[in-house]
């Protein structure tokens, strides 16, 4: 069931990555999941030194499914000033996971760092990853059930979306209709007096606070 | 009753120990466990650590006691609503995280040329700020891990001036949802600029004193030389960012490889040191509070002069306040923006900021709704903190709190 509050989305085959140029500094790449390894491999063999960042998306309705995007910057190894780096190179890589198989090679053996990047896109997303040595829940606790950041999981939980949010009742204790009067409405006056470039009259003591 | 001073039976001599090379070689470890309710792991962290007499083996952690859901929570917001939230990840330094995104929501709109050369300097002089206040946080706590009480007093000073400051600008202490996307909200007050030549007057004074108290004190030395040594290669690999990447040589400063937002306008330098070990984090951040002043300082010199806070496109601004009580179109376009937002063209954008921590970056999705479709964090305390593993073994379990500390990570962040 679809969150309530999350506005179903136009068409089917969405894919914002395709529709416009680049706009940030990374170079883009589309990529299979089974070619997914073996760049990564040359990647890292090219310099991509650092694996910053595993994301996933759910584009629910699209095929594939999911979208893991590995951010790479490709850093020095050794002791470097600001001129010695200057601008590193930035790849995006993105990989399309169909829903029927969730299943991504773990990249944990070139970068250690993908390990907790990895338990969290299978914590929440669902994706596990062939390799991981220890691929479990990272967020939520253990015995949790579904994985919220996929776009059929409600905002408020499986549990709590069956029953309907309370409407927000508007209290006032004041009839409708009743001009503004007091505090409200003298400040009112003023704000408008000031927009229209209008002299203000000084506060008296009584008004001050 | 037995008299107290006699003499009782002398006691068995003890038994000959084995040298704690030994039991660690006979694999005679032992397992604890560190928190998730522990005063020095700044937060709720789990520590697993495994110990032979001393010296911890191996350290694995346990995360996601802050988990909220953030970035599921962003993506029911509208655009210009989602602000609120991210503030909330990084508590210590809110203003960053809302200038990250609201730098790529900018790009996605397409207007990053054109928001106002004012505004730009208010959001950097904000985050830097936000840095000097955050590193202040991290001074004190990070102290008192190490028995310096003192320290919490004194840095605590400072901070307090700043969040004064970011009071009087944006109405309150931590989460004042500042920045907005095309500006901020609304032109600094009247009396901040005083407050802030106080504070700039009042600063390196105080940053004497705290380097008096710590940098060469014989203690905090031992306690941190040599501790929790992370070598560039091994840094890289393991995505370690900011501060404790600069600790071990390599200066990566987001806002000298990638300016965003202005900083190219403003001249500093990134410290860095080649130890990797904790001093050399501690020493790190120390400098960076100094050059974060030297920015503050050249903003305000920018600031003399006036201009508009707010980029003037009504598709992404709000009309002015004043306009509201008059005007029946104002009132109208008002009530649009409030209750619909606007619509961002669809697209995704990865936007990196130097946050106090390390490389703080975004990964926006828009499908061309007035909410984001996705907001992914790259939060930097929590890859920071993974290092933990790597950092760890050889050291003695005493230093592992030394270690945490000296990675600086704030759990909103690392959870979401």
């Amino acid at each position: 069931m679809p969150s309530s509050q999350t506005p179903s989305i136009a068409g089917t085959a969405i894919d914002p990555t395709a529709l416009r140029p680049p706009l940030d500094d990374a170079e883009i790449v589309r990529i299979a999941p089974s070619d997914l390894y073996a760049k990564l491999e040359a990647l890292r063999a090219e310099g991509f030194s650092m694996l910053l960042d595993i994301g996933g998306v759910d584009y629910l309705g699209r095929e594939p499914r999911f979208d893991v995007v590995y951010h790479l910057l490709a850093l020095p190894t050794v002791a470097a000033t600001v001129a010695e780096i200057g601008k590193p190179r930035r790849l995006r890589l993105l990989v399309g996971v169909p829903a029927e198989e969730t299943v991504l090679p773990s990249a944990i053996s070139l970068w250690p760092s993908a390990d907790w990047a990895e338990r969290e896109i299978y914590d929440l997303f669902g994706i596990t990853f062939t390799g991981h040595p220890d691929l479990r829940r990272i967020q939520l606790p253990y015995d949790w059930v579904g994985h919220p950041l996929r776009k059929d999981y409600p905002l408020r939980g499986p549990g709590r979306e069956a029953t309907p949010r309370p409407p927000f009742a508007l209290k006032s204790n004041v009839p409708a209709g009743t001009p503004p009067s007091g505090k409200v409405a003298a400040a009112l006056q003023k704000q408008i007096a000031r927009a229209r470039g209008q002299d203000v009259p000084a506060e008296t003591d009584g008004e001050k606070k | 009753m037995k008299a107290i001073d006699a003499p009782g039976p002398s006691p068995a001599p003890l038994p000959e120990l084995p040298s704690m090379d030994v039991v660690a070689r006979e694999g005679n470890t032992m397992t604890l466990s560190m928190g998730p309710q522990h005063p020095s792991t700044h937060g709720v962290l789990q520590v697993v650590v495994e110990v032979a007499g001393e010296i911890v083996e191996k350290a694995e952690m346990e995360i996601g006691y802050l988990h909220t859901g953030i970035e599921k929570s962003a993506e029911n917001l509208f655009w210009t609503q989602a602000g609120t939230v991210i503030e909330r990840m990084d508590y210590l330094n809110p203003l960053g995280n809302a200038m990250c995104y609201v730098l790529a929501t900018e790009r996605l709109l397409g207007i990053t040329d054109r928001i106002p050369e004012r505004a730009q300097d208010i959001r950097i002089l904000m985050c830097e700020l936000s840095r000097i206040a955050s590193h202040c946080v991290w001074l004190g706590t990070g102290g008192i891990d190490l028995g310096a009480i003192s320290t919490f007093f004194y840095s605590f000073d400072v901070r307090e001036d700043i969040l004064d400051l970011i009071e009087v600008s944006g109405g309150a202490r931590m989460h004042p949802n500042y920045l907005r996307i095309g500006g901020v909200n609304g032109d600094l007050p009247a009396g901040f600029m005083e407050k802030l030549d106080a504070l700039i007057v009042k600063f390196p004074q105080r940053m004497r004193e705290l380097r008096t108290l710590l940098q060469n004190n014989p203690i905090l030395r031992d306690r941190m030389i040599d501790v929790g040594v992370i070598p560039a290669a091994q840094a890289v690999e393991w995505n370690v960012t900011g501060p404790a990447l600069r600790g071990s040589g390599i200066a990566y400063d987001v806002r000298k490889a990638f300016p965003y937002g202005g900083y190219e306008r403003y001249a500093f330098d990134v410290p860095t040191r080649t130890e990797g070990d904790a001093y050399a984090r501690f020493l790190v951040r120390l400098d960076e509070m100094d050059e974060s002043m030297r920015i503050v300082t050249q903003v305000r010199k920018a600031l003399d002069r006036p201009g508009p806070v707010m980029i003037d496109d009504p598709k992404v601004a709000q009309p002015p306040k004043e306009t509201i009580a008059l005007s029946m179109e104002a009132l109208i376009h008002h009530f649009k923006m409030v209750s619909e937002s606007f619509r961002v063209p669809p697209g995704d954008v990865y936007q990196a900021i130097e946050s106090p921590r390390g490389e703080l970056a975004y990964y926006l999705v828009s499908n061309g709704n007035n909410r984001p479709y996705r907001v992914r964090t790259r939060p930097p305390s929590l890859y920071n903190l993974q290092a933990l593993k790597a950092m760890a073994p050889g050291n003695l379990i005493a230093d592992v709190v030394v270690m945490i500390g000296s990675l600086d990570p704030v759990f909103g962040e690392v959870d979401r």
